[in-house]
């Protein structure tokens, strides 16, 4: 035992200090301490434990009873830090940053899904009454083995998702501390499992809301001074940013018209009006089938608010999205004029805005404290639904129902921490950007969940063989994408970001076809559906 | 009792059902054509003549029609259009279009006397 635990920690202290990981840019190769944003990190951590701890005694219940109004805007501000991660917050203006145009579909496609979400899905997810979504499939679909695997994905969905957000982390942490990105995802991650376990028994909803007022005022503030400081319409940056854009593609305010660069907001200069749909279309239905988001509407009292949640959320969204094109056009501005001194990573583009535009270093620093809560918020979510799933839907309901409940929550605890440990071996090489890894966990709600939830709710004649054979397709699908060659013409027609593009028609047709030549679901099934329906 | 206890989302049964179903078709055909219909405007109105090279994943460089158009030469609130339509109008119609679902099911569930 002890001999292994040394053979680890060499093991370990070995790939902290080897170059093996060059693949992440190191913002801060001086390893410098920046004191402000430390401070700024260390200041927001606290507050989000101490809201919590305050907030101890308000319950969901109390909270829903509070009224109608601020309780559904408060529930739209919940629903909206759940959501927004590292992706939204950092990773998403550093693709609009790199591909322009095109990554406006990612913009897009997380909000549009929630059209189709509250249309196709809350109302009937709440009324038929499951707390889980695998909970929802092993009833809808009477099926042990469908619970399970419908279990498996979800942990699967967590994992792939957080390895997003730990880069986010960890990259953040670099800049901030000046400690390289391997020895950040270990402190990083230590300090949000600490902080999980710390705040998962205190005040959720109303630290969630916390958090989205952090996200917002971060994300706000040194917009105003970098759009002033470049010259632009400040009152209202989201829209002073588009003259920007005109400037970057045309020439103009400082740029010559030689050095423009119009491909930055022309649509199709650099991609396919194809991959633009691909992608766009995955991600809206994976935002309609992530368990996470879909969990959101169990815990509502009624149906009506559940639905004018996902109104109040997504305005809660909006607010960010529509800022987050503001800071890629500006550092893309800035980039062009000529500013030097400041390393660039595209991940990193909504810290160096504020760097490029030669705003003071607690600005960026803003920025970075921000980035990190967005990663918070999203990690804690997921690494619960990850624990729960494997706690509840596998251990409880199919290895042990007679287990007690301490015994489920030491098995609760100990997923968390496998769960968290396996992320940071994957976030020490990330494969991607982190709005493509979290692109990914989307096309595998998009390919499982998504056909699984339509037709359940929609088609009583759907069969728990089609469910699984439909989950089945979905994995294979997604990972498919995955592992193929790279210069191949099905990788060209279906990235692995966007897979959800092929995946979804295929499992709908799989699920149809053999739902056809199973036999029917039993009249019970059918029943509760209509009553989901039409209760009179 | 002898009702068709099947749901269907093609085939609806009862008042409520029915009703619902089709406001749901009109909103999501105003979702899909203002988002991908746009995306189909770009395309087809795009001048043949400003083109760009185009580096695909198999390694194939292919010459593309860029897209520029009048709708991307047309500058709204500073904006090129088609950016401020994408990047900010489209999330505006979204949310409306939530709203306007909501407040929908709720008066027809008031008339139904749903909970």
């Amino acid at each position: 035992m002890k001999r292994l635990m040394q053979l680890g920690l060499t093991l370990f202290f070995m790939l902290v200090s080897s170059n093996l990981f060059a693949a992440v840019e190191d913002l801060n190769p001086e390893g410098k301490f920046k004191v402000i944003p430390a401070l700024m990190m260390i200041a927001l951590l606290v507050l989000f434990v101490l809201v919590g701890v305050f907030a101890k005694a308000q319950n969901t219940e109390d909270y829903w009873a509070a009224g109608r109004g601020v309780g559904q805007l408060g529930g739209g501000m919940a629903i909206a830090s759940n959501w927004m991660s590292a992706a939204s917050y950092l990773g998403m203006a550093g693709l609009i940053y790199l591909k322009g145009y095109f990554a406006l579909s990612y913009v897009l496609g997380w909000t549009g899904g929630y059209v189709l979400l509250l249309v196709l899905m809350a109302g009937q997810v709440r009324r038929y009454g499951k707390y889980t979504a695998p909970d929802f499939i092993g009833d809808r679909y009477y099926s042990t083995t469908a619970r399970l695997l419908s279990s498996l994905i979800v942990i699967v969905i967590s994992f792939v998702y957080s390895v997003g957000q730990y880069k986010g982390i960890g990259m953040m942490f670099n800049w901030i501390f000046g400690i390289n990105y391997q020895m950040s995802v270990f402190v990083g991650t230590g300090v949000v499992l600490a902080y999980v376990l710390i705040s998962g028994m205190l005040g959720a909803t109303k630290n969630m809301q916390v958090q989205y007022v952090v996200i917002v005022i971060t994300f706000f503030l040194p917009l105003f001074f970098i759009a002033h400081k470049l010259g632009y319409f400040s009152a209202v940056p989201q829209i002073g940013y588009g003259a920007a854009l005109w400037d970057i593609g045309h020439g103009g305010n400082g740029i010559a018209a030689a050095s423009a660069d119009p491909s930055y907001y022309l649509p199709f200069s650099n991609y396919t009006a194809y991959h633009w749909f691909a992608l766009c279309i995955t991600l809206m239905l994976g935002t309609a089938g992530l368990p996470h988001v879909i969990g959101r509407f169990y815990v509502v009292p009624r149906v009506s608010d559940a639905r004018w949640q996902v109104v109040w959320g997504l305005f809660c969204i909006a607010l960010v999205y529509w800022t987050a094109p503001c800071y890629a056009a500006f550092a893309k501005f800035s980039n062009l004029l000529g500013t030097a001194g400041v390393t660039i990573a595209p991940d990193a583009i909504v810290v160096n805005a504020a760097e490029l535009a030669g705003l003071p270093e607690w600005f960026a620093g803003f920025l970075a404290a921000g980035g990190v809560s967005a990663a918070f918020s999203t990690v804690g979510g997921l690494l619960m639904a990850g624990a729960s799933a494997f706690a509840h839907d596998i251990y409880f309901r199919v290895m042990n129902p007679n287990a007690t409940e301490e015994k489920k929550m030491f098995i609760a605890r100990a997923g968390t921490i496998i769960l968290g440990v396996s992320i940071i071996i994957a976030a020490l090489n990330p494969p991607a950007l982190i709005a493509q890894i979290t692109a990914v966990a989307f096309s595998l709600g998009a390919n499982t969940f998504f056909p699984l939830f339509l037709l359940g709710l929609w088609w009583s004649r759907t069969t728990k063989e089609a469910a699984i054979a439909g989950m089945v397709v979905g994995l294979l699908v997604t990972f498919g994408s995955m592992f193929l060659p790279k210069a191949s013409v099905l990788a060209y027609y279906i990235p692995f970001t966007s897979s959800a593009i092929l995946g979804v028609p295929a499992v709908l047709i799989t699920m149809i076809v053999v739902s056809l030549m199973t036999p029917e679901p039993s009249q019970e099934i059918k029943e509760l559906l209509y009553k989901v329906h039409n209760d009179e | 009792m002898e009702r068709d206890v099947n749901i269907n989302f093609f085939r609806p049964v009862g008042e409520f059902m029915t009703k619902d179903v089709s406001m749901k078709k009109l909103i999501l055909v105003i979702w899909f054509v203002s988002t991908y219909g746009f995306l189909f405007l770009l395309k087809l109105v795009a001048d043949p003549a400003v083109t760009s090279q185009v580096t695909l994943t198999t390694g194939e460089v292919v010459t593309q029609v860029a897209g520029q158009s009048w709708l991307t030469e047309t500058q709204f609130l500073g904006f090129p259009f088609h950016y401020w339509y994408s990047a900010q109008f489209c999330i505006a119609l979204y949310i409306f279009l939530c709203w306007w679902y909501c407040k929908f099911i709720d008066k027809l569930e008031k008339e139904h006397s749903k909970k």
